[in-house]
């Protein structure tokens, strides 16, 4: 599955600090685009902070991203128009409460994009039909469950037509029962060709739709691979400890 | 014990609304000085929560500054001390203090309001792409105000009250107004208990408001 063109999302040599607790180390990923890309790893292994600096809602010290050939210099302006490029799904949804879900949906479009209402609208409500959710278009987040706020959520990120979709551990907050139509949409975006990270905990996931898994420990990357390799035949004894508590008998 | 005259109180039906005009000013002081807090209570607010270090010091100074003092001095300072640079009347020297006064209450009230929405709505509006301009003002405010309704309230009220400090410049308000019709009638219980009543009314309409305000925003915000 490894593509030859130049990757749309390089992360070299990142180092971050949470004053002097160091969460991670020298981090450096390529992506490529239509690539994805699962991390996996035990919490505070620097999973999460990872994919923060990717979209520099945490600011690594040292360390650069490039995104679609681009080095972001983590000004204001240039972080305002990238950001537009790099979806992001939060574990806990962040919904806009006062607004509906066709509104947080064209939230982006309209106020940031200035795309016409109009338009913005027909847009969401094909993103909304993707994500199952065409026929809550105007009801708000409130009334919806923690399953239909993700879908919701992801369409919302979708909406700006980003580059890159990062998803911070997209099903940890829900009940196991509406897992699956959360990843079910992750699925489909992957094959529809999105370029996309995905910090999960969800190994069926990983095993049917990443291109590539990364297993990050104590802030490096220990080991990572195709899903095949790394669930059959992992190197590291603490990837193996890892899997062997996580994933399920069936896998 | 000659000068004592016992209490009528069957005059306060027939003079209570001789207090009408008294209570539309006691309503404009009021309003115009909501209004002036809420304005400054904003910028006070959005000030206290600047990363500009020195935005947020002169914001800190302003509500210690008018917390730490009483209303009394403050419509003093602004009505007869401001005298040699300045003559301000009466009824804007009300109004001025009200609203500065009230921008140091509502400053915290928002700045509470505005804290109290959970981090991850400014890192969603952010991650769209919008600036922490636009953010605050489409994602965060919003929210914040409907927050702050319950408390704006309480301080409204305490504003209409404080509305009465400006009988001591003579400002023909309620109170004022009460004390007027008292010495020229020599019924000082039966005026002031019109003034009551009439504070009551105010106050009950502005709390009822209030309440029907909060009720049509309710909006849940578990996250």
């Amino acid at each position: 599955m490894t593509k030859t063109k130049e990757p749309i999302l390089q992360i070299n040599h990142l180092e971050k600090y949470f004053g002097e607790l160091q969460v991670l180390k020298d981090i450096s990923i390529d992506v490529a685009e239509s690539e994805v890309v699962v991390v996996i790893g035990a919490s505070g292994s620097g999973k999460s902070t990872l994919l923060r600096c990717v979209n520099f809602l945490e600011y690594a010290q040292k360390g650069s991203i490039y995104l679609d050939g681009e080095h972001i210099k983590p000004t204001h302006k240039v972080l305002n128009r990238i950001r537009q490029d790099v979806g992001m799904v939060f574990q806990h949804f962040n919904l806009f409460p006062h607004m509906s879900v066709m509104g947080n949906v064209i939230e982006g479009p309209v106020h940031v994009k200035g795309m016409p209402k109009k338009a913005a609208r027909e847009l969401g409500l094909q993103l909304l039909e993707k994500v199952g959710l065409e026929d809550k278009a105007e009801v708000y987040p409130e009334m919806l469950s923690g399953g239909q706020k993700q879908r919701v959520a992801i369409a919302r990120a979708l909406a700006m037509q980003p580059k890159v979709m990062l998803f911070d551990e997209p099903t940890s907050a829900l009940d196991p029962e509406l897992v699956g139509e959360v990843i079910g949409v992750m699925e489909e975006l992957g094959k529809e060709g999105m370029t996309m990270v995905v910090v999960t905990h969800e190994m069926w996931f990983a095993k049917e739709a990443a291109d590539r898994v990364i297993f990050m420990d104590e802030g490096i990357i220990l080991e990572e691979g195709t899903p095949e390799k790394m669930f059959s035949s992992p190197e590291h004894a603490r990837t193996k400890e890892f899997l062997s508590q996580i994933l399920p008998q069936e896998l | 014990m000659s000068n004592i005259i016992p209490w009528d109180f069957s005059v306060i039906p027939e003079k209570f609304l001789l207090f009408r005009d008294a209570a539309l000013l006691t309503l404009e002081i009021t309003t115009l000085g909501i209004v002036t807090g809420l304005i400054l209570g904003l910028i006070v607010a959005l000030g206290k929560l600047s990363q500009h270090k020195i935005t947020s010091k002169i914001a800190s100074a302003y509500i210690f500054i008018i917390r730490g003092t009483p209303l009394l001095l403050q419509l003093f300072i602004i009505y007869y001390g401001l005298t040699s640079i300045v003559t301000i009347p009466p009824f804007p020297s009300a109004i001025i203090a009200l609203g500065v006064h009230n921008g140091a209450y509502i400053g915290e009230i928002f700045r509470g309001a505005i804290q109290s929405i959970h981090y991850g709505q400014m890192e969603a509006a952010r991650s769209l792409g919008m600036t922490h301009r636009k953010s605050m003002r489409r994602i965060i405010l919003p929210q914040a105000f409907k927050r702050a309704v319950p408390p704006l309230g309480n301080q409204f009220i305490i504003a209409l009250k404080d509305s009465s400090l400006a009988s001591t410049i003579a400002v023909p308000e309620l109170l004022l107004r009460g004390r007027q019709m008292g010495s020229s009638t020599f019924m000082y219980m039966e005026m002031l208990i019109i003034v009551a009543l009439w504070y009551l009314i105010m106050t009950s309409v502005l709390s009822y408001g209030v309440h029907r305000l909060e009720q049509r925003l309710k909006v849940s915000d578990h996250d």
